[in-house]
């Protein structure tokens, strides 16, 4: 039985929408999350987002009447949404606030022209490593281990974009083959345009409050929030997988489950199509080594053992940085109250969020987000 | 304004026998070698001394970035590279990316952190 509880979630459409402000992004996402969870106030808000200007929490708020409770911004690189989420649930769980706001906001088409760099005050940004190339080097690393072929990795995207057919916000969405995924143009070897998110706007909201059992409530049984370790060669493993088993470790003992495989369906960050693959391995739903022939095989797709990323994920749906995570947290939401419509996972009662966020040189990503929600 | 900022790259220096170094620290508590001129170490807060590390290394893994990035001509490529007893150090190279576990060796006449292959 949980203490807290997800009280309605909403988002924006996802998309490149240069003309739209981000008022009318958040309000988009508030005010169903409002509608969905009913329409008492909010006693405080947290609000994740990495590229707005300052003081955009209170810019968005002002405009819909949320004045005068307190407001807190997070930056957590990619996992700043469902930092927001994990901040909201801890404030309620120790009773600091009885109900409380959770936004993700991020407007990416305004603030890059293509790929993002790290910040050019660290070392990655400087030299010029774009984030795909960063995944394209624990894709590299993969392919030479033998625990991953080309064709596994474009599985992902084709999987993600079909998944994405049933999700009408979702930004990309389409039936790809493997060689048409491979044949997109390169970007960093080896992944290709198809196996890389989109330059996304967007905004997801999420209300939490205590449990009592409503017929709509989705149960938070346990969240975790990690940032990265030194990454180097100490570690065995590619970039971005420690911080995320470590994480999932800490919110699996949380909610009181042996292992993710006990979770009915799961939203993963697939930035990038290896995201995926090395995130399902470290999160311990498939083997290690096994995350690509998962995707190829449909163990990972809607009807599998292991559906990930019934909404599309970050690679269809779209990846406005800040509100990612709560668009995730949304889709759980959706699928454990049985509302996710051609995306539905039958009978799915245990639901998993992750999100990582990196980019910091020499550090194994800035944070981790994993939580475990249940059905009502 | 211009606002001029510090340059966070690996600083490179030349050793006495001619052949480029990263000049870091290494703990004194848990020996993590560290490419940058950081306080503390990352690893365990331990006390650092100065550390030189290279020339030479492995490449841990490496890519052809083929998109502009910043001010650069795509395409070019980068890797990871292990010094030898030293950290791992984000590199670029000449021409092709090389095979995971090349050897590879320090440049000295390039801004960038740079590598090209040995033996």
């Amino acid at each position: 039985m949980s203490d807290v509880a997800v009280h309605g979630v909403g988002t924006s459409h996802f998309g490149r929408a240069p003309g739209t402000d981000l008022v009318t992004l958040a309000w988009n996402a508030v005010s169903e999350a409002l509608a969905d969870a009913g329409p008492e106030p909010v006693d405080a808000v947290w609000v994740g987002t990495v590229f707005a200007p300052a003081g955009v929490a209170q810019r968005v708020l002002r405009a819909m009447g949320i004045t005068r409770v307190p407001v807190v911004t997070v930056e957590n690189a990619c996992a700043s949404g469902t930092t927001a989420f994990a901040e909201a649930c801890e404030a309620v769980r120790t009773g600091r606030y009885g109900r409380v706001l959770a936004l993700g906001v991020e407007q990416m088409s305004t603030a890059f022209d293509g790929a993002i760099t790290p910040e050019d005050t660290d070392p990655e940004g400087a030299t010029g490593l774009a984030l795909p190339a960063l995944y394209a080097m624990a894709a590299t690393r993969y392919l030479h281990e033998g625990a991953v072929t080309p064709a596994q990795l474009a599985a992902v995207s084709v999987k993600n974009h079909a998944h994405a057919l049933h999700n009408p916000r979702a930004q990309y969405s389409g039936r790809y083959t493997v060689d048409e995924v491979l044949a997109s143009r390169m970007i960093a070897d080896p992944l290709t345009l198809l196996q890389c998110c989109p330059t996304s706007d967007g905004a997801a909201a999420a209300v939490i409050g205590p449990a009592t059992g409503g017929p709509r409530e989705v149960g938070v049984r346990g969240v975790a929030l990690r940032s990265g370790a030194p990454w180097g060669r100490r570690s065995p493993h590619v970039w971005g997988y420690d911080i995320v088993a470590e994480t999932a470790a800490d919110a699996l003992a949380a909610a009181g489950l042996h292992a993710a495989t006990d979770v009915d369906v799961v939203e993963v960050h697939d930035a990038f199509t290896i995201g995926e693959i090395v995130t399902t391995e470290a999160l311990g739903l498939v083997a290690p080594g096994e995350g690509g022939k998962a995707a190829e095989t449909g163990v990972t797709a809607l009807g599998g053992a292991h559906p990930v990323n019934p909404s599309g994920g970050l690679l269809s749906r779209g990846h406005p940085l800040g509100a990612t995570g709560l668009a995730q947290l949304a889709e759980i939401v959706w699928q454990l109250r049985g509302e996710a419509g051609g995306r539905q996972v039958e009978g799915a009662r245990i639901g998993l969020v992750e999100t990582m966020g990196g980019g910091v040189s020499a550090l194994d990503g800035n944070a981790c987000v994993v939580a475990v929600l249940e059905a009502p | 304004m211009q606002v001029t900022v510090a340059d966070p790259r690996p600083r490179i220096v030349v050793a006495p026998d001619g052949t480029g170094r990263v000049a870091g620290v290494r703990c004194q508590a848990c020996a993590e070698p560290v490419a940058y001129p950081w306080p503390a170490c990352p690893e365990c807060g331990g006390p650092v001394v100065a550390a030189e590390f290279g020339p030479d290394g492995v490449v841990w893994s490496a890519t052809v970035v083929r998109i502009p990035v910043a001010d650069r001509t795509p395409p070019y490529a980068l890797a990871y590279v292990d010094l030898d007893d030293g950290p791992r150090v984000l590199a670029h190279l000449d021409d092709v990316a090389p095979a995971v576990g090349a050897r590879v060796r320090l440049r000295t006449d390039t801004p960038d952190p740079h590598v090209e292959v040995i033996g």
